[in-house]
């Protein structure tokens, strides 16, 4: 019950003051501590905070919002043409007479001189897509009505060359000759 | 010796006059709004290179380091271990993050530089505590304080702040980063125990 009489005096020295609490400030105050000097050796340093921590960090976020921007930005420019050649030769496309290559031009629908291809670098190098997608099919090539006269004379020249070897063959072995002209009439 | 520095001479800004004149003549009542900027504004400057500015918080704490070391070590080892203390923190002062806190943290490492103490030499204070025992109700202030060293830690480092420092309860809140209600309770507990413990060794 005392103490709650007393209690602001404990507290902060307010109120009405406690005997038992003054005699003890009184006794207990010659202890208190005695002001000195603080002897600080001249070779002491003091650390300086590091504030370069904070703006590595900054830095750090700052190039990765960079890094993930430019990789943003290379994965989109690469992505359209890939699309463009996985989509294949257009099949009402023109027929073209250039031999079939890696170099075509992704744009099949107007045929473009041969010496146009080394210009846009760029797009060539955009038709080609990753290792990891299905391998573009090359187009048939196609042939001209000149081209094509002159690839039935070689293939009828082959056939002629054939049958005479194989003739040749049977003669030199002694078979009888087949007679691939026997239901024909002669004369 | 010629290799050591006075903080005697250091010029003090007029916040910090004006602090320590509050605190001085016991008119000190709002520390939140005063004491709390000139930490920051000493602790900013020694850390930009201001190393006698730390003389300032050394004349500013240096009370409530002793009180917290006479609550734990001898007294005759109290002195040399407050020097030690201080310039501890002058070395790890880059470390504190928040310099408002510089009470309870040089605190907390005098509390700590104690148990190291107690660590190196364990037959320090258990002596004291039965030659008390036997004494008269006319007792001395060393006996007082043998009385209070045996009290819990929360409970002696409170009563210590309070009646050997002098330091009023929202003084001790202040300094030592308590709450005002658990600096309260701790003295009304710590004032219980010590007329008991007291009570019960004159008898």
């Amino acid at each position: 019950m005392i103490m709650n009489m007393n209690d602001n005096y404990l507290w902060d020295r307010t109120g009405e003051p406690d005997a038992e609490v003054q005699q003890l400030e009184d006794l207990l105050g010659s202890l208190r501590y005695q002001p000195r000097t603080l002897q600080i050796p001249p070779t002491m340093s003091v650390r300086r905070r590091r504030a370069f921590i904070p703006l590595a960090i900054a830095a750090a976020i700052a190039l990765l919002m960079i890094g993930a921007g430019l990789w943003v930005r290379f994965a989109n420019s690469n992505r359209r043409p890939v699309l463009q050649a996985e989509r294949g030769p257009d099949p009402t496309a023109p027929a073209r007479t250039l031999p079939p290559s890696n170099d075509q031009p992704t744009s099949s629908t107007t045929p473009e001189p041969r010496e146009n291809f080394s210009a846009p670098r760029k797009a060539n190098r955009g038709v080609m897509a990753p290792k990891s997608r299905r391998p573009i099919q090359p187009a048939e090539p196609v042939l001209t009505a000149e081209e094509l006269a002159q690839k039935e004379q070689v293939i009828v020249a082959l056939r002629l060359v054939s049958v005479k070897l194989n003739l040749a063959q049977r003669k030199a072995q002694g078979l009888p000759q087949i007679n691939s002209i026997r239901n024909h009439k002669i004369g | 010796m010629s290799d050591e520095t006075d903080f005697k001479g250091v010029s003090m800004i007029e916040a910090e006059a004006t602090a320590e004149m509050l605190l001085m003549t016991g008119t000190f009542r709002s520390p939140q709004t005063i004491e709390e900027p000139i930490e920051q504004t000493i602790v900013r400057a020694v850390l930009e290179g201001e190393r006698d500015r730390f003389g300032r918080l050394y004349e500013m704490y240096a009370p409530l380091v002793h009180g917290v070391l006479l609550a734990r070590v001898p007294r005759d080892e109290v002195d040399d271990l407050v020097q030690d203390i201080f310039l501890h923190a002058l070395r790890k002062l880059h470390t504190l993050r928040n310099p408002m806190a510089f009470g309870p943290w040089i605190a907390m490492i005098a509390r700590n530089r104690a148990m190291d103490f107690h660590r190196a030499s364990r037959d320090m204070v258990e002596v004291e505590e039965n030659t008390a025992v036997a004494k008269p109700a006319n007792r001395t202030a060393h006996e007082v304080l043998d009385f209070i060293r045996q009290l819990p830690d929360t409970y002696r480092e409170t009563l210590v702040l309070r009646f050997v420092e002098g330091m009023t309860g929202p003084e001790i809140a202040v300094r030592t980063g308590l709450t005002p209600a658990s600096v309260r309770v701790n003295l009304h507990r710590g004032m219980k125990l010590l007329r008991e413990k007291m009570g019960v060794s004159a008898a």
